[in-house]
């Protein structure tokens, strides 16, 4: 087996913008995940049979099927027939590609994002809604006011390891031809025939960006959790 | 017999079952009228929080019907979340929301359900700081108060509604021994003030020296229904003979 960096000088630029991409991807989908994933949540916890069914369904069948499949869905077949313009985001993110991509992951977060929302709401004392309800307060006051502010405190730790987990499966992206680090990594084994070089380092630089975030939000977490006692 | 609009709260045949197996209330028939203080005793599993909670409709009722101020609240075309402005509750566990301050969890409710102006409520919730005591923790957070403080800030709170009855549920089993007095001496204030009061509790003192009537549930039945002396001097039922013998 043969290890070699030679190809650093000449190819760093694309695990550096690799990286860029791969954290944008991550943090912008968490972002937009969180707006689907509570009407997710809120619709698994209605009275609403269908409303029920609508959500759980969607869920189990994203949860049930491939991200990769998923990205090529809406890569190739909802966005194939749509011409977007192959404008180039800080000069390097084409968003022809970035668009679908960022979508699809979203579709994809929701889904997870919507069972951590729902843990976080149940885990609220069912005394704060019984108190709120007996003050005459609607159900939605009640969620609004009483229930969803402290469901923040359950849910921002576990949104946290959503982003980590992102960090790691974007990299499925680099298949439809999205250049995150994962891509430049292939570019940079086709182009030099390198293979254990350019892996090793690319999974670095994944460790690099998963190992202080999880350790943050460890911190995060032990710092929430001094100003629980009730 | 009086018509059911001079009741305050009259209880019709209420059945409440969790699951097909377990019925914890079984037809109960119970009027409440108003500046009445009664007291619902029981050993644990009897039904008596049930029936509580079932009052302002915290459990739904299986079957049966509660009439509050001649509404029948169980209705499920009425607006139940006014009715219930009307009617207080205390929990076991406080149920003070942690993330706002005391005087904030007592506006909130005035504010954002009975559109009370601001500064109105705030002046209303610091008179009723001062008569408990505490108006001096009008900004502090639940977590930083005593079990006593809590459930004393939980009553006014309660009060802020200005409800027309106050419901208890076992509002001294969580506390430590030492702060279940102060706890008492605040429903005591307010029994005395004329509040219609709905108590369910373990302190057979309180039960006797401010109740107007002393319920005993056993097993989903209400079974006995005496003023104090008579409840406690010459109770008649064996099932509340043997409870007495136990409590007291």
């Amino acid at each position: 087996m043969n290890i070699s960096f030679s190809f650093l000088p000449e190819y760093w630029p694309y695990f550096r913008d690799g990286v860029y991409y791969t954290l944008v991807l991550a943090f912008l989908t968490v972002v937009i995940a969180v707006i689907p994933a509570i009407c997710l949540a809120l619709m698994r916890l209605s009275k609403s049979k269908i409303l029920r069914f609508i959500s759980g369904a969607f869920i189990e069948i994203i949860r049930g099927t491939p991200m990769l499949v998923q990205v090529s869905i809406i890569y190739y077949g909802v966005f194939g027939a749509v011409k977007l313009p192959n404008y180039m985001l800080f000069g390097f993110m084409n968003f022809a590609m970035f668009l679908p991509c960022i979508i699809a992951l979203a579709i994809n977060s929701s889904a997870y994002v919507a069972e951590v929302i729902r843990a976080g709401i149940l885990a609220v004392d069912r005394g704060q809604t019984e108190a709120a309800r007996s003050l005459g307060m609607t159900q939605g006051q009640c969620m609004r006011m009483i229930v969803l502010p402290q469901a923040v405190k359950n849910i921002l730790p576990a949104l946290g390891n959503e982003f980590v987990t992102l960090v790691k499966e974007s990299s499925i992206c680099s298949t439809i031809g999205v250049s995150e680090l994962m891509f430049g990594a292939n570019l940079t084994r086709g182009a030099t025939y390198q293979t254990m070089g350019p892996l090793l380092l690319a999974a670095a630089l994944y460790l690099c960006m998963t190992f202080p975030a999880s350790k943050l939000l460890g911190y995060v977490e032990r710092r929430m959790r001094r100003g629980d006692a009730r | 017999m009086a018509t059911p609009a001079n009741h305050l709260i009259e209880v019709q045949g209420l059945v409440k079952k969790f699951g097909p197996e377990i019925t914890a209330l079984d037809h109960v028939n119970l009027t409440i009228d108003k500046g009445q203080v009664v007291v619902i005793v029981g050993p644990s599993g009897s039904g008596k929080s049930t029936l509580l909670r079932s009052l302002n409709l915290l459990e739904i009722p299986t079957e049966g019907s509660v009439i509050f101020e001649g509404v029948d609240i169980t209705d499920k075309k009425i607006n139940l979340d006014q009715h219930r402005q009307k009617m207080g509750m205390v929990f076991q566990h406080f149920n003070l929301f942690p993330h706002k301050t005391v005087l904030e969890n007592m506006t909130l409710a005035p504010i954002k359900v009975k559109k009370m102006p601001q500064a109105e409520a705030e002046s209303m919730a610091m008179d009723l700081l001062r008569k408990v005591g505490l108006e001096d923790r009008a900004q502090a957070y639940p977590a930083q108060l005593s079990g006593g403080q809590k459930q004393r800030i939980a009553i006014v709170r309660a009060l802020c509604m200005q409800p027309d009855v106050m419901l208890f549920d076992e509002p001294t089993s969580a506390l430590d021994p030492e702060m279940v007095g102060e706890v008492l001496e605040v429903m005591k204030d307010l029994a005395a003030q004329g509040m219609t009061m709905v108590v369910v509790t373990h302190e057979m003192g309180f039960a006797r020296e401010v109740g107007t009537r002393v319920l005993f549930m056993d097993q989903g039945h209400l079974l006995v229904d005496q003023p104090p002396e008579e409840f406690f001097g010459h109770p008649e039922n064996p099932r509340l003979q043997e409870f007495l013998s136990k409590v007291l």
